[in-house]
């Protein structure tokens, strides 16, 4: 709630900054109209920025989950051949293959 | 894949950044230089400084648009 509230200031403030600009009309009118479209295009390229960056800092763990499959694997080799001899024990053909 | 993913981050950044310059430049700051300056000759007139963003954002927002109704369509049709 705070946040919006922040945010709502300071469009304002700007609406304010840019109303005053066009009636004291110290610079040329055509280009005073522009600066709502500047505000959206820098608002624009900064989320792109921010993109960027995030994609650029995306935390990846490819050791941990080289080392995390690689230990997977093997616990489920184990129960596989535990299975097996279980199976084999009580008279059940799960052929012998590996 | 994470240095491709790295490369595409560097590169949105890069982008983002330039366009971020040139819009400065010809928004805010060519204003204040003479129009017989060479500087000029680097930027279009003041009419594509409207033109192009709202023809881009035009754009985005029908990729958007034709991007969703495609999504909306395919999960519709997995469904039934």
């Amino acid at each position: 709630m705070k946040h919006i509230v922040k945010i709502m200031a300071l469009l304002v403030v700007m609406s304010a900054l840019w109303v005053s600009l066009l009636q004291t009309s110290k610079i040329p009118e055509s280009y005073t109209l522009l600066l709502p479209l500047y505000f959206i295009v820098s608002l624009g390229c900064y989320g792109l920025l921010m993109v960027g960056v995030g994609l650029m800092q995306f935390p990846t763990c490819l050791h941990e989950a080289v080392l995390f499959a690689t230990v997977c694997a093997l616990l489920v080799l184990e129960d596989i051949v535990e299975a097996k001899e279980y199976l084999k024990q009580n008279g059940v053909d799960v052929g012998s293959n590996s | 894949m994470e240095l491709a993913d790295r490369a595409v981050g560097l590169l949105l950044s890069v982008i983002s950044l330039s366009i971020f310059t040139y819009y400065t430049f010809w928004v805010i700051i060519l204003p204040f230089v003479d129009g017989d300056h060479f500087v000029h000759k680097y930027f279009l007139p003041q009419e594509y400084a409207i033109l192009i963003p709202v023809y881009a954002g035009v754009a985005l927002i029908c990729f958007l648009s034709v991007f969703i109704g495609y999504v909306m369509l395919k999960s519709k049709k997995k469904k039934s």
